[in-house]
């Protein structure tokens, strides 16, 4: 009844002079397993993209402003089956909120301290802005900037600000006029700066550091080259099974939607002086097609991401030049009719 | 067995490689950015610093310097990390340096709300600042306002404000600061009033989504119960999970819509039913996706009745207690939509 427990391990043993002999053929498919290991990487990488879809913030972007306060505008997917969604804002010291759904309609909100709670009702992605007092704290004449972001994003200096310190490496560095938009990564950054100055002579032209972005999409698409040859691969010697493509659809814009009014660029570029040489490339070409593009048609011809053209895209309609649209499932970027009464 | 094998360790080893090679052609980008915030702050932090400047500030500008010139052979031998360790020491001092030449000027440490406090304080006694910040900032607001505004069709008048705008530019470009607080106190008295118009207007279509929405949970409920009765679990839980679904159907404004879920969300969560509420948000995206595209002229529709056909057979499945079959369904689904959208 009491059966004695004896180790595994001494059940079998080897004479000390004893040699172990091991069959290497086929070891890797006995030990290792290979296949299922390479099909579960399948099944991760598969996986991932459903992982990230919900409640993830897909951009964030900030603009400092001089006296201290900082724009936030942030784009976040949510799971559609909850009918709120609770968002951690930055500080409790808000103004201007605003929260639209995918559509582009009003979101209801409340804000409580520094979260902020937003009746969703089944949108699977929603749009967060507001203006905020609590990034920034100044000591003597440096200004310092700090943030925990959940998630990578785009940085823009005041205006004829200089930074004089920081604890964060930048992805990216783009120099617009004579301010300075960093892409800075997940974590703590604290930034250091100080303002009313000019900028010092810059030896070599601003950077922009556009290859990256190439890179970027280099990798993403080997990344995603070599998933898609794998699973292709795999399911073609098993099962044989060819997928079938569906036909390719030619996009077009109505006529009657192209018939919009429009400004003309030089009036645009003479009401928003500031505005960016490589924007007010977009505005032309924007302006060529009648007035509204879509917003991968822009990708196309600029030869942009998708979230560095949604970013520019963004800036664009916060200077109330443009404004978006949904066609169908993309962006519509028009010209705004009424720009000079916005300006 | 042996050609999958080699194939797929083919292709993952290429990833890597080409992964990493890559990553390092990033590094020598994100180090020449480096060398230019540098030596933009060595130039700001060398105007501060003039014979006067105390030793252990000229001692300590020299200790940037060197780590700049550091950073700058580091960049040149390809050392990224070496590159990354001078940046921040670099910097670092920069900031000590600014800190402690201005240190003397104001001693402690405010945050942007006490600045703003103080700044009004002193605008009230003396000179008032100027006030572009404000202006950009309800700029802004106002244009998010008149786009929701326009996707509300609400009818309503914003030349006001824009009138108002453009005479506060006006009073600041001609340093007339105090005119320009005052306009834009105004400004922000109509935008109160506009918000609150926007609210109204998106009010009414709100209490419809949330309909909508409640709908779509309905279902989703619904096979939840039944799944549920499948599984053997206990009448209890089963009468209370009938009951929330009753009272869901019976909630018509948004409050109580929430109100409703949020105790069907407590009781799944109490009795570990959520094992499948992936795979329902998954389904309510599958659906709405269906939904747009049903929508454009210039999708075929016979691929859209396949869908369809295909996402009710999910809803069956789901019903029936079928998850992996819904799962793979629901995976080729969401890639054939995908294809739709990619070619549009």
């Amino acid at each position: 009844m009491n059966p004695e427990i004896v180790p595994i391990h001494r059940k079998e043993f080897l004479r000390e002079d004893g040699m172990l002999f091991v069959r290497t053929e086929g070891i890797l498919e006995t030990m290792v397993k290979a296949p299922l290991i390479i099909a579960s990487l399948i099944v991760v990488a598969l996986a991932m993209p459903i992982q990230t879809s919900f409640s993830s913030t897909r951009s964030l972007d900030l603009i400092l402003y001089s006296d201290g306060s900082a724009h936030v505008s942030s784009q976040l997917d949510v799971d559609p089956l909850d009918p709120d969604f609770e968002v951690n804002l930055f500080g409790p010291s808000i103004d201007n909120f605003v929260a639209v759904g995918e559509n582009g309609f009003l979101l209801s909100s409340e804000i409580i301290d520094d979260k902020v709670t937003i009746d969703t009702f089944g949108t699977s992605s929603i749009t967060v802005d507001y203006d905020i007092h609590d990034l920034i704290s100044k000591e003597g004449r440096v200004w310092t900037f700090s943030l925990d972001s959940p998630t990578d994003y785009s940085l823009l200096m005041p205006q004829n600000s200089i930074i004089v310190g920081m604890n964060a490496l930048p992805s990216n560095m783009i120099i617009i006029n004579d301010q300075t938009q960093l892409e800075l990564s997940t974590g703590l950054s604290e930034i250091n700066y100080i303002l009313g100055t000019t900028n010092p002579p810059v030896t070599n032209p601003p950077v922009t550091n556009n290859e990256q972005s190439t890179l970027d999409f280099f990798t993403i698409s080997i990344i995603s080259i070599s998933i898609t040859a794998a699973v292709v691969g795999a399911i073609t010697v098993i099962k044989r099974k060819q997928t079938k493509s569906l036909p390719v659809i030619q996009n077009e814009i109505t006529e009657s939607e192209t018939k919009t009014n429009f400004h003309d660029p030089e009036t645009i570029f003479n009401l928003r002086p500031e505005m960016r040489e490589d924007d007010k490339e977009i505005i032309k070409f924007i302006s060529e097609n009648g007035g509204q593009v879509l917003e991968s048609d822009l990708r196309k011809k600029f030869l942009q991401p998708r979230t560095t053209m949604w970013r520019t895209v963004k800036r664009l309609e916060r200077q109330g030049v443009i404004e978006i649209a949904k066609k169908d499932l993309q962006n519509l970027v028009k010209l705004k009719k009424e720009l000079e009464e916005e300006e | 067995m042996k050609t999958i094998v080699t194939f797929g360790l083919f292709i993952l080893i290429a990833s890597m490689v080409l992964g990493g090679a890559t990553s390092n052609v990033y590094a020598q980008d994100d180090l020449t950015i480096l060398l230019k915030l540098a030596k933009r702050a060595q130039n700001q932090v060398q105007n501060q610093i003039s014979s006067e400047s105390p030793d252990k500030i000229k001692r300590l500008f020299e200790e940037g310097v060197q780590n700049v010139n550091s950073l700058e052979k580091t960049i040149r031998n390809n050392d990224v990390d070496s590159a990354k360790k001078h940046f921040l020491t670099a910097m670092k001092i920069f900031t000590q340096i600014s800190r402690q030449s201005t240190s003397s000027d104001v001693p402690t440490k405010e945050s942007t709300s006490e600045v703003a406090a103080k700044t009004a304080l002193d605008s009230a006694r003396s000179s008032i600042k100027d006030p572009s910040n404000n202006l950009q900032r309800l700029q802004v607001y106002v244009n998010s306002l008149k786009t929701i505004a326009k996707k509300h069709n609400a009818s309503i008048d914003f030349s006001d404000l824009d009138e108002l705008f453009r005479l506060s530019k006006q009073q600041i470009n001609d340093n007339q600061f105090a005119l320009a607080l005052d306009t834009l106190q105004k400004i922000k008295e109509i935008i109160v009033e506009v918000n609150k118009e926007i609210r109204d207007e998106a009010s009414k279509q709100e209490s419809q989504r949330a309909k909508e929405y409640a709908q779509k949970y309905l279902e989703q409920l619904d096979r939840l119960i039944e799944n549920a009765k499948k599984q053997d679990v206990s009448d209890e839980i089963i009468k209370k999970l009938e009951n929330a679904r009753e009272n869901l159907s019976s909630a018509d404004n948004p409050n109580d819509i929430i109100k409703e879920i949020r105790k069907i969300l407590s009781i799944k969560k109490q009795f570990e039913l959520t094992k499948n509420d992936r795979l329902e948000s998954r389904v309510l995206q599958v659906e709405k996706t269906i939904s747009r595209l049903s929508q454009m002229d210039i999708v075929d529709q016979d691929d859209l009745a396949n869908a369809r056909d295909t996402l009710q057979s999910i809803k069956r499945d789901l019903y029936d207690g079928k998850f992996d079959t819904a799962n793979e369904l629901l995976r080729d689904l969401a890639k054939q939509l995908q294809e739709i959208k990619n070619s549009l």
